[in-house]
């Protein structure tokens, strides 16, 4: 069957700039509603914008980094449109003049690589936030506006419609997210800092669905929408043009309005704001911060180190992360370093939903831990349960082997438990010696089970041959 | 201690203390209230300073920290802003004060201050007449206390120059960007210029003075802090002066005879006069009545009763709140402005309106740039005619008021330094001399118009 969903997404990161993107008020810090103000990002008459140089240069490095063409210069222009979050009544955004146009992201997709078009990135302000109280948004009681994030500077990146499934979908923002945070403009562990609303048709007219918040109801929101879209066809009617939004407490998409009643901007540019010129030094001084990208390091890792597309993309794709795989094979192993970051670090940190820099490992506690197995004194096994403890607390690998008493046992311990378990399972052992390797499967993991998790299995395995031979 | 008649240079540099002035100030206030002129403001402490304590008005459309700041509409009335706008803090700094906020159009949508949501200035020349716009409470003042003072007024296609012509006072609208317009309530961001409004040319260049300079606040400010004060006296023999073409024509016979005088007189001090031809003038107009509306309809937005002004019972969906504040509080010109603004940066409409007005603008700026290489100054009619009755004024349509900018429009487009000096009388009222130049060429104006003025001689305001 071929595929005929074509996604294409616009989607809205918070930049991590110090102060506003128009004022000086901080960007992040007290959430006292309204503390975080001033007269420019409320829309007091007469108050005028000043924009942040920094929000400018993360601009240009977002730009440079998904390939896009940079213009000689830039403007704001104001974008016109009623809403009680919005202080002046427009918004301040990009519109003619973009900070970048025509790049793209190459991301992995089942072994392969693929090319998403990146139509525009532009930079604007975001509006502040409506509090419901006392239902949702046609059921309320009353509503609170907090200009906290007023002026908040935002990334818009705008792709063409090259996706082709939700799980595209999911996949693309995450790719675009680790290249941001690579950038260090971007943190993705705050709440609602990736925002997308997305464009969406069957090979019918497109909707644009509005309003999707973070990395996992990006794909919900699609899957109900191409649904929705399906199941309309397979009913003879027809998909209209229209703008829905996503609605995250039912995980499903509502229309906002049709076609005909379109909004109509009327962008002008902004006369407060005077245009930017882009030098090409600038530029090319700021190209110079931009590390290594996450694909970049991929195929690194595939050439240099010989390292498997599969654990090159997973390493590759969280920064702290591949900066630790980095540190680690200064003196380990290629292959020993990666299984592990690959494996059970990567493994910890998706149970606990969480970046390498969210959690509480280092490159020195796990380089500690491997040596720990080296040296004999834990299992793998249990090297993953003390990976579990220290990733979440500030403890010392070496402490939790103690305290949770972890250590592997020793030889005449685990020959007891040998015994005793040969003992309970005589029948298992004779289906052995008549042939049946998988009874054998079962006393180790009986030995295991009676050690506690903290025998070796690989000398359980060893010393029940030995022992049922005997 | 004699203030009556007294400039405010003189008031600064006399080293005597003026205490007792500001009894006398607010005694005169009262007298003159009646021309609706101005709203008083309460001083909890008068400053001294530099400026020895020098009062100030500033037009009702700039920011002054707690002072009641209505920008001549309904919609904002109560408001307080609750900072200052750079030139407010600019004249609390150097030791003036604040006394007053003066009428004006609301808005600044206007030639005559009518539009005015309060009150309608009277002309102190002819309370019949009006006192021009939209700095019309300004221009009004300056004419009717005789008490040394400055005031601030704002111009986005003549608001300061045209007023001045009316009521017989000299009114100087800088370069775009040489004030801070930070604090100003915005009428089109890309064209408002906030300047000195008094009755000499001394006072507007000390004006100018503490006003002017680069502010991190307003981004389309540029930078030098120069003392225009200094220029004055210096010799004008030499200036080349240009009378362009068609500005003349369509005035009032009288009013060209008037200004052409002046400019005989100017001449006579040693400045060489030529006709200049100039291009653009028919295509000012249209250009500033689409871009003005345009950007001051995305201003205008903001109204909606929720953060500031205007309140009412909040029933029905936001968009009904907001149409109902937006339908009470705003005036019929601004309801107007609005409609224009919105059409011409609609899709469909943006590229044949908005576009091109900027694309015009710039063959405007060019026209002006072309002429000040073979002159230093031009010379014109401020305003075709003199102050209008308020009752015939009102009884024209919207169009034929707008033509009023007529002679000022380009000007303002261009974004070039105007000064307007009284020069002579027509039906018993003051008619004015509009000198313009180059950008950031204040200086060159100011010299010319300090000349002319010791040349004119003192013209006896009306008594109130």
């Amino acid at each position: 069957m071929t595929n005929d969903v074509r996604i294409g997404l616009e989607t809205h990161l918070q930049l991590m700039t110090k102060s506003k993107l128009f004022c000086g008020c901080p960007n992040r810090g007290v959430e006292e509603p309204n503390t975080r103000t001033c007269p420019t990002c409320l829309g007091m008459p007469g108050a005028r914008p000043q924009v942040n140089k920094r929000a400018i240069e993360m601009g240009i490095k977002i730009a440079k980094a998904l390939g896009c063409k940079i213009p000689k210069e830039m403007n704001f222009s104001r974008k016109t449109y009623f809403y009680p979050d919005m202080p002046k009544n427009f918004q301040t955004t990009q519109f003619s003049l973009p900070i970048g146009t025509n790049g793209q992201i190459k991301m992995e997709l089942g072994g392969e690589e693929k090319t998403v078009r990146i139509k525009r990135v532009h930079l604007e302000e975001d509006p502040g936030k409506l509090k419901h109280v006392g239902g949702g948004i046609t059921s309320a009681d009353y509503v609170l506006v907090d200009y906290n994030r007023s002026g908040t500077p935002l990334c818009e990146v705008v792709t063409e419609p090259d996706l082709s499934s939700p799980n595209e979908a999911r996949i693309f923002l995450r790719k675009l997210s680790d290249i941001f945070e690579y950038l260090k403009v971007y943190d993705s562990t705050g709440e609602g800092t990736i925002r997308s609303d997305a464009n969406v048709s069957t090979w019918s007219e497109r909707t644009e669905v509005k309003n999707i918040t973070g990395f996992k109801d990006i794909e919900k929101a699609l899957i109900y929408e191409i649904r929705r879209q399906k199941n309309l066809k397979k009913r003879g009617k027809e998909v209209i043009r229209e703008t829905r939004t996503y609605d995250d407490s039912t995980g499903t998409t509502k229309s906002l309005r049709t076609k005909e009643k379109e909004a109509d901007y009327g962008y002008i540019f902004d006369p407060d704001l005077t245009r930017i010129e882009l030098h090409t030094d600038w530029i090319e001084k700021l190209a110079k911060d931009i590390p290594e990208l996450p694909h970049e390091k991929k195929r690194r890792y595939v050439e240099e180190y010989g390292v498997s597309r599969e654990v090159a993309v997973t390493i590759s794709s969280d920064f702290e992360l591949a900066k630790t795989f980095e540190k680690l094979i200064d003196d380990l192993d290629v292959e020993r370093a990666s299984s592990m970051l690959a494996g059970p670090v990567k493994k910890v940190l998706n149970y606990n939903d969480m970046r390498f820099k969210e959690s509480k490992l280092t490159t020195e506690k796990i380089k500690k831990l491997l040596d720990m197995i080296d040296e004999g004194q834990v299992t793998e096994r249990n090297a993953e349960m003390i990976l579990r403890v220290v990733a979440t607390e500030n403890k010392d690998p070496e402490r939790v082997k103690e305290d949770k008493g972890f250590g592997k046992v020793t030889e005449n311990k685990t020959k007891e438990i040998v015994e005793r378990v040969l003992e309970e399972n005589k029948d298992a052992a004779e289906d052995y010696i008549k042939g049946k390797d998988e009874a054998l499967n079962h006393l180790v993991g009986q030995v295991m089970k009676g050690s506690g998790g903290s025998a070796d299995p690989r000398e359980a395995r060893k010393l029940l041959k030995d022992m049922i031979k005997d | 201690m004699k203030y009556s008649g007294m400039t405010a240079r003189s008031f600064v540099e006399e080293d005597v203390d003026h205490s007792d002035f500001y009894t006398r100030l607010y005694e005169r206030m009262d007298e003159i209230k009646t021309l609706g002129l101005h709203r008083k403001l309460e001083l909890k402490q008068i400053k001294q300073g530099e400026l020895n304590g020098l009062p100030f008005t500033l037009k009702d459309s700039i920011c002054s920290k707690d002072d009641p700041t209505y920008a001549g509409s309904k919609i904002l009335e109560g408001y307080r802003p609750p900072y200052d706008a750079t030139v407010a803090m600019k004249i609390k700094e150097a030791g003036g004060n604040i006394f007053a906020k003066t009428h004006q159009d609301e808005f600044a949508f206007g030639t005559g201050s009518l539009n005015c949501a309060f009150t309608t200035p009277k002309n102190p020349w002819d309370e019949e007449r009006c006192c021009g716009g939209s700095s019309g409470g300004a221009a009004g003042l300056a004419a009717s206390l005789d008490l040394p003072h400055i005031n601030l007024g704002e111009s986005t296609g003549g608001s300061i120059s045209e007023p001045a012509s009316f009521c017989g006072v000299v009114g100087l609208t800088p370069t775009y960007g040489l004030v801070s317009r930070h604090g100003l309530i915005s009428f089109a961001n890309s064209l408002d210029k906030i300047g000195p409004i008094a009755r000499n040319v001394e006072d507007v260049a000390l004006g100018l003075d503490i006003i002017s300079g680069k502010d991190r606040k307003d981004q389309t400010t540029v930078g030098t802090s120069e003392k225009y004060t200094e220029a004055l006296g210096e010799d004008v023999s030499g200036t080349r002066i240009g009378l362009p073409e068609g500005y003349f024509e369509i005035s009032d016979e009288e009013v060209s005879e008037t200004v052409l005088k002046a400019t005989e007189e100017l001449e006579d001090l040693g400045a060489e006069i030529t006709k200049v031809k100039m291009d653009m003038t028919e295509a000012s107009l249209p250009t500033y009545y689409i871009l003005a509306p345009a950007e001051a309809s995305t201003n205008l937005a903001r109204y909606c009763g929720m953060r500031y002004g205007m309140e009412d019972k909040i029933e029905g969906s936001f968009k009904d709140y907001f149409s109902k504040i937006r339908g009470k509080g705003f005036g019929e010109e601004v309801k107007r402005r609005i409609m224009i603004g919105t059409y011409t940066r609609m899709a469909g409409y943006r590229d044949k309106y908005y576009v091109k007005a900027l694309k015009v603008r710039q063959k405007i700026i060019d026209d002006f740039k072309r002429v000040f290489k073979k002159v230093d100054i031009l010379a014109a009619p401020t305003a075709p005619i003199v102050a209008p009755k308020i009752e015939e004024l009102r009884k024209m349509k919207p169009v034929e008021q707008y033509k009023l900018d007529k002679l000022t429009a380009p000007v303002n487009l261009a974004g070039m330094p105007q000064i307007s000096i009284p020069c002579g009388f027509h039906k018993k009222m003051p008619v004015g001399l509009h000198l313009m130049a180059d950008h950031f060429h204040e200086k060159s104006i100011l010299k010319l118009a300090h000349a002319y003025e010791n040349r004119r001689g003192k013209i006896d305001y009306p008594g109130i």
